[in-house]
């Protein structure tokens, strides 16, 4: 990925590895019996040299499958890990370090952990997390303020914070993580469980926060839709490797693409597929309107197939359009 | 220069002071939580030790028992009651469980001490029940010789204790970032330390052959010492030295805790997603 050469880099991480290794327990009450006096160890390799390098002020996404390395790589640029080997740098400083000035200028929000004190109201939070962070008063108060009305809980500061929403307490901690202005902020799995409006707000609040704040920002998510409206780059991880690190549209440009068609007759998704030989899906069922297909194409054999239609069926419209993001990452993990 | 030095100083006192009030505000959020866990923790122990010293006094009421009266076997009960309430804490459960489950993360990237700020977090609630310890004790002195001014150092000392009390447990704590589960470990510590430190029986009844066992530990300052302070059994000299020994305690645990924590958080694998 191409950058202008004044932006300073945020973070780098170089041949970044990382392996756990945990109790191997066979089935039973004899493989239990076997762990107490013969325990067998297992070494999962969770990161096998990862690299790469984020200018300062990147929206970055970071995305895999489950058990990808996702979240151990951002446990590593946080400092709660150290990298079995390999190096990582976050603002010029080895994170594992965890000076003061390090834990000063960066903050990550865990979608599945609370981070702020669970029977307390948030405002209460907040004010111990200004006296933590050396936040003046003044300064405090207006950030707050602004934060809150961006979020629309203003009205909730006074409430517990366990008997707030999912989507309410989770703009909370993000409030909370991003209260002292920190210069790099990992986000994992922010929108996890929030319904549609909810991740909306929070995607709105992230993405002006990056562009007034300036802020470095990881984000992981399974919701491609997290990453296609707020990532200017991804990277891909898969069984602890990158696979991808680019600009989403270029992954999603790459070899496949969609034939968006109309036809006058109305086949069923199976008949469509096994006419073609193609993964088929109906986007569209208006009453007054033909239904619309999305059939997933190579995009080398966009003509042979635009033949194939034309040939077996009554084609009313026909074009091209991008896979999406989402189909592509889809198709990524299932190889 | 010095301008930084006096903000570097004020954000030190600052944020253990919003701490402290957090810990506070968190233990009272459940009113009758609070009060039964102070009230009822109470009965138990007392019922015990009053019903062992009617049995051991039931044939013979003058008689003495390790060189103390029945009365006073029972003013020790009743005094000793407030200072096991300030005692405990338990705070290095919740640590254990935190390396367990990961949730330790959550205080580790803040930009303080974590085994500090969680200790600020637990002594707040422990500073609410000294202040209604000292409320209750105020009232007993109405009613029985205890002196105003015993009380006070007494309860001084018993927060010297509760300090001692945790830094031992968190140190002990760390064993988790080895073993994952170390409740054990800490049950263990919390029955020799329920032995050793007067809660259970006045430390004068242990035969004089094994004294040298409590004393050689600080776990006394807890319950024992300051019982005796509160009582006029120890004078303010008495009360100076304990003070001073609590003091070299707190350093020995302080430095056990810094290089424990210092070797196993290098462990820590903050499981969970």
């Amino acid at each position: 990925m191409t950058r202008p050469a004044a932006t300073p880099t945020a973070i780098e991480v170089r041949d970044v590895k990382r392996s756990f290794k945990s109790v191997k327990k066979e089935e039973g009450f004899r493989g239990t019996m076997k762990l107490l006096f013969h325990p067998e160890y297992v070494v999962h390799e969770a990161l096998k040299g990862v690299s790469f390098q984020i200018p300062a002020g990147e929206f970055t996404g970071l995305i895999g499958a489950n058990g990808a390395g996702k979240t151990t790589l951002l446990k590593i640029l946080s400092g709660l890990i150290p990298p079995t080997s390999g190096t990582a740098s976050v603002l010029g400083m080895n994170p594992f370090e965890r000076t003061i000035e390090f834990r000063k200028q960066i903050s990550i929000v865990m979608g599945q952990k609370a981070q702020l004190w669970w029977d307390l109201p948030a405002i209460e939070a907040f004010d111990l997390l200004r006296a933590l962070y050396q936040i003046p008063r003044g300064v405090y108060r207006a950030r707050l303020d602004e934060l809150t009305s961006l979020l629309d809980v203003t009205k909730l500061l006074n409430t517990q914070i366990r008997r707030l929403s999912l989507g309410e307490r989770m703009k909370m901690e993000v409030i909370g993580a991003i209260l002292h202005l920190p210069k790099v902020i990992f986000l994992d799995e922010p929108t996890i469980g929030l319904d549609v409006l909810a991740s909306q707000k929070l995607r709105h609040f992230l993405k002006i926060h990056n562009q007034k704040e300036g802020a470095t920002i990881i984000l992981t998510s399974h919701n491609m839709d997290d990453i296609s409206e707020l990532c200017r780059r991804i990277i891909l991880i898969k069984e602890g490797t990158v696979l991808y690190d680019g600009e989403p549209d270029t992954l999603t440009r790459q070899d496949e693409c969609q034939l968006r068609v109309k036809l006058h007759t109305e086949p069923t998704l199976s008949e469509l597929a096994l006419a073609t030989g193609l993964p088929v899906e109906a986007v569209s069922s208006d009453d007054d309107d033909p239904t619309t297909y999305l059939l997933t194409c190579p995009r080398s054999r966009v003509a042979e197939y635009f033949q194939k239609l034309i040939a077996k069926f009554q084609v009313a419209d026909i074009g091209i359009q991008e896979a999406s993001l989402e189909r592509v990452i889809q198709r990524i993990y299932q190889q | 220069m010095k301008a930084q030095l006096k903000s570097g100083f004020s954000w030190m006192l600052e944020w253990r002071l919003a701490t402290i009030r957090n810990g506070m505000k968190d233990a009272i959020a459940y009113r009758g939580d609070f009060i039964v866990g102070l009230v009822g923790s109470a009965v138990v122990p007392v019922a015990i030790q009053l019903m062992l010293w009617n049995a051991v006094f039931k044939n013979n009421p003058e008689s003495l028992f390790g060189g103390m009266s029945r009365s006073q076997l029972l003013a020790y009960t009743w005094t000793s009651l407030l200072f096991t309430q300030i005692r405990g804490g338990d705070y290095d459960f919740g640590l254990i469980e935190m390396i367990r489950t990961g949730t330790l993360s959550n205080y580790m990237l803040r930009p303080v001490g974590v085994v500090e700020f969680i200790f600020y977090q637990g002594i707040g609630e422990k500073l609410l029940t000294a202040g209604v310890c000292m409320c209750l004790g105020l009232v007993a002195t109405f009613f029985t010789p205890m002196a105003v001014t015993n009380l006070i150092l007494a309860i001084l000392l018993a927060i010297l204790g509760n300090i001692i009390h945790y830094l031992f447990g968190a140190a002990l704590a760390s064993v988790a970032f080895y073993w994952e589960n170390a409740f054990a470990v800490l049950m263990v510590k919390n029955m020799v330390v329920s032995l050793l430190c007067g809660e259970v029986i006045p430390l004068t009844l242990v035969p004089e052959k094994w004294t040298f066992i409590w004393k050689s530990l600080p776990f006394y300052l807890y319950v024992f010492g300051p019982s005796q302070v509160a009582l006029g059994i120890w004078d303010h000299r008495m009360w100076a030295i304990q003070m001073g020994i609590g003091c070299s305690w707190v350093l020995v645990f302080w430095i056990l805790l810094k290089l424990s924590w210092g070797f196993s958080t290098k462990r820590y694998q903050g499981i969970g997603g």
